[in-house]
């Protein structure tokens, strides 16, 4: 009879401490910086253009081959404003077979492409699957709204 | 005794009665339905989480949102239930509950009907439940529920005889059947007093009646995944789980009246039916409180471990009880000796280890170092 | 009267299906039970509804893209499984791994253990019926590691964070003072575990002598890990063929007497308390700064041909990585060896002769994860 006794003890003990619920919709949890969510591009302030050049570095690496890149000559190279020769002209990722395994990261040498590591980026239900596969704006956007400063980058 | 609330002054017994059991149906369904609020809320405590809190403050308004729930769901029927057996099933076992609230005392004046064996009565009706199980359970023509309805039948004939028989114990002592009088017995010590043994017996017996945790066996979640229920839906279901937290209910009231003293004990008769009924209710709730922390505390017996410990533990301990009892009548030995006895058989029954029951002290771990490589692996 | 015998009373066992979505099993697993009353007569183990053909996928992955997969096969001891795969292409590459590397990838790997045997502690409390107390406790803990986690690596459940030759970036600057508060918050939750059902009476009546393996039975079945040592089989990778740095540390192995349930339990939560010592002095002994990858780091991983078999001692046991390259950087044939796919293959001889609810409770002690039955 003691261990039953010992066990009634137990959860008298845990009865008089503090929940350990996080409310979530009402409260959101601190992300750490190197949270991965989903992967976003970065916008280049200075020259006011995506950072990434379409070069498929990381459609090639990607597992799960859920990345569609497609490059353009830049015309702000031709007037000077800028250095980068291409430019990306469309980048489709679908978040639906994205693994968020950070090799596209790795792998990118502009340094164009982070994830998320903001709620934004978890909280991301559509009713309809073929929503989850975002065009180039959407994956600008944050960046451009200056909401997210992805954590681990290279 | 008629049902005489302060203002309402009916003379015609039948419909008084009839009143009467009207507004404790209606009391008692709204008392069910806040019963799952407080048992998901004290549960939850003891999980060290939140329990509901998002349907109304303090989520007081989550049993009508599951009420409303329950009532729209869609009345799914197995085509091949017994059209009968199937049907009847939930009325079987809850028309059984409500009728034990006739003859229950809420405080000295209301009751809706005086039955000189209130007692037997109370006993009768609520083992009346098993055939609804068995029914439930056969005509849902499903294997979890054939099984569930067979352990719920097993588990609620073998467990009312020690709940009886603890009974019995008290009705020596008392002299009288009645719950009325059985409570007037205890205007100066509660009856827990003088029957430890016989209190915990009916614990016992009461947790397996209700069939909750450590008990629960007939709706094992884990294993047969509902048991008995696992046909109906809706409000046919709501409607099981209901009867599960009256049947609480009306063994809680049982408990606080005959061992914890009810209304009378500490202060007597005369202090209002107000101050009564927070008695008899405070009473209950201990009773209550208790169910659902054990609830949330101790695994689930097996089945075979539940029939031994109904039949050779609880049965033998009962008859004890039953034994110093008469020994005390007969030979007209004071009353304290009944403490003694009881108390060492309670103290008996408790040390009882149920591991000592079955299995033999075991070695414990052996532990290898890691810095020796294994000499021999077996 | 004559009594019609050809008429007479057809007595049949009665098969009782555990399906795919069941309560208790654990996972999409199928058992068909066929009982005699309450005794069960003969298990009937049906798998594959998770098989994914991760085999063949990591066949056409490289050896940075094939973590992920590793991840996902083993779902509640990624960092085993992870260390393994990468293990396997270091001894074919001939690379060895700076010893900070080491010491991270032991306390991760270690700590990872301890979450896996928390969600053990969590599941067979609600196998034996408590009301999801043990769960709740158990989780408590596993969010917290899992913080640490997700602070390390990014993510809480499907890390990717070891790669060929150490790890895929440095540790977060309080990493060992965050590990340090998790296991003070551990150790109250194995305490309060063990409090809570160890030495209960009704638990202990439902572990004891149910199950029992001789050791014997355990070696001839292929059994490993927690289950093999509960049957008195004195064996652990850890020490027995050290890898990565295990030999630098001293721990103790329980081993258990009678191979039941209850032992299988007892040695579960005792190797917790093991993990927590090892984590300590891992954490001690790591050194402060140093390099997570070799200098001479091959920037393409290309494995020259051969084969070679790994081996960790994951929680469930013997998590093995037999890897065949042709040159190149794809494995040409990458098996994996799971622990759960051979201590399930004795479910059928543990469970005849025991109670139906015996059943759960023996499933529920094998501890399997369905993604690496099935891979």
């Amino acid at each position: 009879m003691l261990g039953i006794v010992k066990s009634f003890g137990m959860t008298v003990r845990a009865a008089l401490r503090k929940p350990v619920t996080v409310q979530y919709p009402l409260v959101h949890r601190d992300l750490p910086n190197r949270d991965r969510a989903f992967p976003i591009l970065i916008w280049d302030e200075e020259h006011d253009e995506p950072f990434c050049t379409g070069c498929h570095a990381c459609e090639r690496a990607c597992p799960v081959e859920c990345m569609t890149v497609v490059m353009k000559d830049n015309p702000k190279h031709a007037t000077g404003e800028s250095k980068r020769r291409k430019i990306i002209d469309e980048f489709w990722i679908d978040y639906g077979r994205c693994m968020r395994c950070n090799i596209c990261v790795e792998v990118c040498n502009f340094e164009a492409i982070g994830m998320n590591n903001t709620w934004a980026g978890h909280e991301l239900s559509r009713y309809d699957r073929s929503r989850l596969v975002m065009d180039l704006d959407g994956l600008l956007s944050q960046s451009k709204a200056k909401k997210v400063e992805p954590g681990l980058r290279a | 005794m008629l049902l005489s609330a302060p203002s309402i002054d009916i003379s015609q017994p039948a419909v008084s009665a009839g009143l009467g059991l009207f507004v404790i149906t209606l009391l008692m369904t709204v008392g069910v339905a806040y019963a799952t609020w407080y048992e998901r809320k004290i549960v939850a405590r003891i999980q060290q989480r939140l329990g509901p809190n998002r349907a109304g403050p303090f989520g007081l308004l989550q049993p009508i949102a599951d009420m409303l729930k329950l009532l729209t769901k869609e009345d799914l029927r197995p085509a091949t239930a017994d059209p009968i057996a199937w049907e009847v099933a939930v009325f079987g076992i809850f028309v059984p509950a409500f009728l034990a609230f006739v003859a229950v005392p809420f405080t000295a004046d209301w009751l809706i009907a005086s039955l000189p064996l209130s007692l037997i009565y109370l006993l009768s009706v609520s083992g009346l439940s098993f055939i609804g199980f068995l029914m439930a359970g056969w005509g849902s023509d499903s294997k979890y529920a054939l099984l569930g309805g067979m352990r719920a039948a097993a588990q609620l004939i073998s467990y009312e005889i020690p709940l009886i028989l603890a009974m019995v114990g008290l009705v020596m002592v008392t002299h009288s059947a009645d719950v009325y009088a059985i409570i007037l017995f205890q205007d100066k010590v509660p009856l827990i007093v003088w029957q430890p043994l016989g209190f915990l017996i009916f614990l016992t017996a009461s947790i397996a009646e209700l069939e909750r945790q450590p008990f629960d066996i007939p709706t094992g979640e884990s294993e047969v995944a509902g048991g008995v229920f696992i046909e109906f839906s809706g409000i046919r279901w709501s409607m099981f789980q209901l009867t599960s937290y009256v049947n609480m209910y009306v063994f809680s009231l049982l408990g606080a009246f005959v061992f914890l003293g009810g209304w009378e004990w500490p202060f007597g008769r005369d202090i209002g039916w107000g101050y009564q009924l927070l008695l008899t209710i405070t009473k209950m709730s201990i009773f209550v409180v208790f169910y659902v922390w054990i609830r949330a505390t101790l695994p689930r017996l097996r089945v075979d471990q539940l029939m031994t410990y109904a039949w050779k533990v609880l049965i033998p301990f009962a008859l004890v009880q039953i034994f110093f009892n008469g020994l005390v009548i007969v030979y007209d030995l004071p009353d304290v000796f009944l403490l003694v006895t009881s108390g060492a058989g309670a103290v008996a029954l408790v040390t009882l280890v149920y591991r000592s029951v079955r299995t033999t002290p075991r070695k414990p771990l052996q532990m290898f170092s890691s810095a020796e490589p294994a000499r021999s692996v077996v | 009267m004559v009594l019609e015998q050809d008429h007479a009373l057809e007595v049949v066992d009665m098969a009782i299906n555990m399906g795919p979505q069941h309560p208790s099993t654990h996972g999409v697993f199928r058992m068909v039970l066929v009982v005699d009353g309450e005794k069960v007569v003969d298990v009937t183990p049906h798998i594959g509804y998770m098989h994914r053909g991760g085999e063949k996928l990591m066949e056409a992955m490289d050896f940075r893209q094939g973590i992920g997969f590793a991840d996902r096969t083993e779902y509640l001891a990624q960092f085993s499984a992870e260390l393994a795969y990468v293990m396997a292409v270091e001894r074919l590459m001939g690379i060895e791994v700076p010893e900070r590397a080491e010491y991270i990838r032991v306390i991760l790997t270690e700590m990872n253990r301890l979450s896996s045997h928390f969600m053990f502690m969590g599941a067979f409390g609600i196998d034996s019926g408590l009301f999801g107390t043990s769960f709740t406790y158990a989780f408590r803990e596993r969010e917290a590691l899992q913080d640490v986690f997700e602070e390390v690596s990014g993510d809480r459940l499907m890390y990717a964070y070891f790669r060929v030759g150490g790890l895929a970036w440095e540790v977060t600057d309080n990493f060992t003072q965050r590990v340090h508060e998790v296991l003070r918050g551990t150790q109250q939750g194995i305490r309060d575990l063990d409090d809570l059902m160890t030495h209960n009476e009704i638990f202990m009546a439902r572990c004891q002598n149910i199950g029992a393996f001789t050791a014997k039975q355990a070696i001839a079945n292929g059994m490993s890990g927690p289950l093999l040592r509960a049957s008195g089989v004195n064996w652990d990778l850890r020490r027995d063929e050290p890898y990565s740095v295990y030999d630098r540390f001293k721990f103790q192995i329980p081993v258990g007497n009678y191979g039941d349930v209850y032992d299988r339990y007892l040695v579960r939560l005792e190797e917790m308390r093991q993990s927590v010592s090892i984590i300590e002095q891992a954490l001690e002994q790591l050194p402060p700064e140093g390099p997570i990858v070799p200098e001479k780091m091959p920037r393409r991983l290309r494995t020259p041909p051969g084969e070679v078999y790994t081996k960790v001692e994951s929680p469930r046991g013997e998590w093995g990585v037999y890897l065949v390259s042709k040159g190149g950087d794809k494995p040409y044939r990458m098996k994996m060896r799971s622990p759960s796919f051979c201590n399930l293959s004795a479910l059928r001889e543990m469970t005849i002769g025991q109670f139906l609810a015996d059943a759960v409770m023996i499933l529920g002690s094998m501890d399997i994860v369905l993604g690496c039955v099935d891979r």
